[in-house]
């Protein structure tokens, strides 16, 4: 979870205090987790990755602002993302599942999990209309869940 | 909101919608069973995603979350579910936790694959979360509200306390195990502000029949000296 967190707030200092959040979080609320809705393990990624998108939107909003303005039409923030992504994705199954997307489905699921960008902050990143954006982070999704589900 | 909502489960699974486009497709979700399905089935893949990215979390991080846990109270279950009483509560905390350590630990893998739960990094969790775990409350009239949760296969117990006074100036609350040799010190009690405390109890409960607190001299006493104000009796 913290690797997670730390992925996409990019601040180790801060992602020490989104992960305490998040399990402080998870404590308090656990007799809301319904073991009918999916894993712990899922409900778990899920709080803390929402935590930590809900950091970075709130923390870079203006900063992301003009670094989007700024690197439209330049280098892709996908580089940069996707190489760090690349760098410590340890886990060869899911890194796998990732290689079986389409290259766009995998720009915009890195993107906006790893990224925690909108679908309308990857749109104009890439300069494709939302629904396009919103197409490929489902098929991709999609994708990944056959991938995963063939191979757990 | 999108002509085509059932095309936002990717990005609602991955997090890429803002709050009101959220907030707008969870009412959605609430009225269309086959989006929700499939937002759900995106999200736990979605989720897997995380484990390529498992670093393991600096210790004193994990002390700090223990220390603001034992002063966080729980929420109630959801309207629907409130005939569950606490035990299953536990049970759902303790698993969550468990998985929580499971998914922090790095190279310990996915959550439920491989392994033993030996390895859970904490043994309070490893008591909760043990399949015997059974939870016994202290008799009436004690200090604040007691209890233990003891498991035998694990043969640890965890001390639970939730309104303890701090102890008197120069004073110390100290836990017993007490089997038929008699008492045997389990541990000093710290008392946080908020008087709410999870503690492992010292040594292992294989014969013990109660665990019982008493009130000592700061630095604990190798036998009890004052009648206990808490006693949990684990034969009932």
């Amino acid at each position: 979870m913290f690797g997670l967190v730390g992925r996409v707030v990019r601040n180790p200092a801060q992602a020490e205090e989104v992960t305490q959040e998040v399990f402080v979080e998870l404590w308090r609320t656990a007799s809301r987790f319904d073991p009918a809705r999916g894993t712990a393990r899922a409900w778990i990624m899920t709080c803390a990755h929402r935590r930590a998108v809900d950091r970075v939107r709130s923390a870079e909003r203006a900063a992301r602002r003009d670094d989007l303005a700024g690197r439209r039409g330049q280098g892709r923030p996908y580089d940069q993302v996707a190489e760090q992504v690349e760098a410590t994705l340890e886990h060869e199954q899911v890194r796998r599942s990732l290689d079986a997307l389409t290259d766009l489905q995998r720009e915009a699921v890195v993107l906006a999990y790893y990224g925690g960008y909108t679908h309308r902050e990857i749109s104009e990143l890439l300069a494709v209309p939302s629904g396009t954006v919103k197409t490929r982070l489902r098929d991709g999704l999609l994708r990944l869940r056959d991938h995963l589900e063939a191979r757990p | 909101m999108s002509a085509e909502p059932h095309l936002l489960t990717g990005a609602y699974a991955a997090h890429a919608l803002t709050d009101t486009e959220r907030l707008a497709f969870e009412r959605h979700l609430d009225a269309c069973p086959p989006c929700a399905a499939e937002a759900r089935r995106l999200r736990a893949a979605a989720a897997r995603l995380a484990e390529a990215a498992a670093t393991p979390p600096p210790a004193a991080l994990w002390d700090r979350v223990r220390a603001e846990i034992a002063t966080t109270d729980q929420v109630p279950p959801a309207p629907g579910r409130v005939g569950r009483r606490f035990p299953q509560l536990l049970a759902a905390a303790a698993a969550l936790l468990v998985a929580a350590l499971w998914v922090t630990a790095a190279g310990l893998g996915p959550l439920g694959r491989g392994g033993d739960t030996e390895r859970v990094a904490d043994p309070v969790a490893a008591v909760l979360a043990a399949p015997d775990a059974r939870r016994v409350a202290a008799r009436a009239g004690g200090a604040g509200q007691a209890e233990v949760i003891v498991s035998r296969q694990r043969g640890r117990a965890v001390f639970m306390a939730a309104g303890l006074a701090p102890a008197p100036a120069a004073r110390t609350y100290q836990l017993w195990m007490v089997d038929r040799s008699g008492p045997r010190p389990a541990g000093l009690v710290e008392v946080p502000a908020g008087g709410r405390v999870i503690r492992l109890l010292d040594g292992r409960v294989t014969g013990s029949e109660q665990v019982a607190m008493t009130v000592e001299r700061r630095g604990g006493a190798a036998r009890p000296t004052s009648e206990p104000v808490v006693v949990v009796d684990l034969r009932a």
